[in-house]
């Protein structure tokens, strides 16, 4: 097995960003170079160098005397550029137009060089590209030519070309350096909250700028997706208190029908009351589905039984379903379907659970007020399916406990039911990216599953 | 009339109970406590009826299910589960069973739901006479008419279609939540009496100016369409 060599992310960032820093100076001081380069100093050299040469070559032929007269000869051409000198040591004399050596003599070497000349007829020294040539006696040939203020120019711009490399090599360390600092500040932040949450601070956000940048971004979802793990989690405990609680009423039934039957005088008392602790038991199983079935919509895990159907078959399947029972019980029921319907991308059963709570609900309530109507609307871009009665209604400060799970508005909890049929519609609506709306139906209620049309999409 | 029925199922417990109910019904019944045994057996084809429990060892109820649907086995199979949810509902129907049942179950639910599985089977085969005939009873599903004793008596179509699944399985007990899946297709619990109203409705209709019941109350239980027991 091969081990892959770690480098360490904030390294990995600071290299990439130096690299990339570099690369661009780069590309910018080629460009200039490119652009400004050209072969006129190429020329000026090879010039240099002829003209030193031929100057050599009469030194040899012609000796000390010919050079002297050479020189001359070169100078009073009137050429303004052209440099050319025979240097001695003080206290001898020098000849031509050069007034100085260009270095210590110790340093002097021959060949060909750049750089300042101290010229006869100029004040400061003049930037020139020379051959100096050995002579013996301690005395130099110096032969070129100035630069004049093109190839000054050149020159300079070519140095400070290097000199920018050298800085944006620099410059691209400094760049990476503090780029990886700063990413590692940011993600360590956010490590530090999801360690914090690891061990058990749920509480815990991640602390977002306002910049709005990438990983704001970053710690805005985080923050929404703990919150939701959060809201999950207090939700779970809050189903697992309200189940221990609110399953000790049916069971203590359970239980009290059962020692009744067991001391039940007659046989045919037992089993009246045997059947009493079926229905019983039969209801606490009801609940625990019916609670299953909330939490299943809730967490958004039926999604893939989803199909189409449509929103008025469904209304009148149900109204014909509930009809007979609704006229027993001396109510009336009706639909009304507003408009045009579009198909609705939704889970059958699920919303005819959700509609026969509500049904049961206005039955339960209202069933006195008389007329209950199932209701089928467009709106919107929302479908909306409810029920309306002429019971009692909910008030406004009632919604609450009335949508909560083993809700109940009468504190007795005498009448029947766990008081779930609300809590699973509103888990349907949220199943279907819906919610449960109860309104006043002056006098009475109309509690609508609202759900966006486009929920397929 | 005996019937060999295939049970799978692991808890020791739900299963003599079944054995033993369904034995004394006359049925013979071949019980195996593990999944990939099940399948081996059900796969011969030679069992009326297989009684499958969703979570038994070896093999995934749902597995055997596929793996027998895909081999080209048609055995009419009856899902036992404690997945009580209307989705684990689907979920199994989807996958090729033919009836759902939720644990805990009353026997006389399983039952009722067995005689009708094994009916169902023998109506596939045998379907010379399109009419159902009831004692006095008759039905035409081709005209979707009703005749008792000659004479004609008017339904719903939602009446008619309840009667029509009392005729299929006729002299047989058929419960609530069989009439609620079968009739509107609905696999959850409505918890109210809203399916008593509609039958004591076609009861109504149907024995209103005659001498004899035939859609009888069975207590515990569900309903009966037949002459008097």
């Amino acid at each position: 097995m091969r081990e892959a060599v770690r480098i360490p992310t904030s390294l990995r960032v600071a290299l990439i960003a130096a690299f990339l820093a570099l690369a661009s100076n780069l590309t910018i001081v080629g460009f200039l170079y490119f652009r400004t380069h050209d072969d006129t100093m190429a020329v000026h050299r090879q010039r240099v160098g002829e003209e030193a040469s031929a100057l050599f070559d009469v030194y040899r032929t012609g000796g000390q005397k010919g050079l002297d007269a050479a020189i001359h000869d070169s100078l009073d051409a009137e050429d303004p550029q052209l440099i050319a000198a025979v240097l001695a040591p003080p206290p001898q004399a020098s000849l031509g137009n050069v007034t100085a050596f260009p270095a210590p003599l110790y340093r002097l070497r021959a060949g060909y060089q750049e750089g300042p000349l101290r010229i006869a007829d100029s004040a400061v020294p003049v930037e020139s590209g020379y051959v100096l040539h050995p002579l013996g006696k301690g005395e130099w040939l110096l032969s070129g030519r100035s630069f004049g203020e093109r190839l000054s120019l050149q020159r300079t711009l070519e140095r400070s070309l290097m000199i920018a490399v050298a800085a944006s090599v620099l410059l691209g360390l400094l760049c990476g350096a503090v780029t990886a600092r700063y990413v590692s500040r940011r993600v360590g932040a956010i490590a530090t909250v999801a360690e914090d949450i690891t061990r058990g601070e749920l509480g815990r956000r991640v602390k977002v700028s306002r910049s709005g940048d990438a990983f704001d971004a970053l710690g805005l979802q985080i923050n929404h997706m703990l919150d939701r793990i959060e809201a999950l989690m207090e939700e779970l405990r809050l189903l697992t208190d309200s189940l221990a609680h609110d399953l000790r009423s049916p069971v203590g039934r359970l239980r009290a029908r059962i020692d009744a039957a067991l001391t039940a005088p007659s046989e045919e008392r037992r089993h009246q009351l045997l059947g009493g602790v079926l229905n019983e038991a039969d209801s606490l199983m009801r609940i625990l589905t019916t609670v299953l079935e909330i939490g299943r919509s809730e967490a958004m895990t039926s999604r893939k039984q989803f199909t189409w159907l449509g929103p008025d078959e469904l209304v009148s399947e149900l109204a014909d379903m509930y009809e007979p029972l609704v006229e027993e019980s001396g109510a009336s029921l009706s639909t009304k379907v507003t408009g045009v319907l579009l198909p609705l991308f939704g889970h059958r059963q699920l919303l005819a659970q959700a509609l026969s709570n509500l049904v049961d609900n206005a039955l339960k309530y209202a069933a006195s007020g008389g007329e209950i109507v199932l209701l089928a609307e467009q709106d919107d871009g929302e479908i909306r399916l409810g029920v309306s009665d002429r019971g009692p209604g909910i008030a406004a400060s009632d919604e609450a406990e009335a949508r909560r799970r083993f809700g109940r508005l009468d504190a007795s909890r005498s009448s029947g039911g766990a008081g779930l049929g609300l809590a699973l519609a509103q888990a349907v609506a949220h199943l279907h990216r819906g919610r449960l709306e109860l309104q006043d139906n002056g006098p009475g209620l109309r509690a609508f599953l609202v759900i966006p049309a486009a929920v397929a999409a | 009339m005996g019937r060999k029925i295939l049970l799978v199922e692991d808890d020791l417990e739900t299963a003599s109970y079944l054995l033993r109910g369904l034995d004394e019904e006359g049925h013979s019944v071949d019980h195996v406590g593990d999944g990939r045994d099940g399948l081996f057996l059900a796969s011969d084809g030679s069992f009326d009826l297989i009684i499958l429990d969703r979570m038994v060892p070896g093999l995934d109820g749902l597995a055997l299910l596929r793996g027998l649907r895909a081999a080209g086995c048609a055995t009419p199979v009856l899902i036992l589960s404690a997945l009580a949810s209307v989705s684990d509902r689907i979920e199994g129907l989807d996958c090729g069973s033919d009836d759902y049942l939720v644990k805990p179950f009353s026997f006389a639910e399983l039952l009722a739901r067995v005689n009708a599985l094994l009916r169902r089977a023998d109506g596939s085969a045998a379907m010379a006479d399109p009419r159902l005939i009831v004692a006095d009873l008759e039905i035409d599903p081709m005209a979707r008419t009703v005749r008792r004793a000659g004479k004609a008596v008017a339904l719903k179509p939602r009446e008619y279609r309840l009667l029509e699944y009392f005729a299929r399985n006729a002299g047989k007990v058929v419960t609530r939540t069989m009439l609620l899946e079968q009739v509107w297709d609905y696999h959850f619990d409505p918890g109210t009496n809203v399916i008593d109203v509609h039958v004591s409705r076609l009861r109504r209709k149907l024995e209103d100016g005659f001498e004899q019941p035939i859609l009888h109350t069975v207590r515990g239980a569900g309903y009966r369409l037949g002459p008097d027991a």
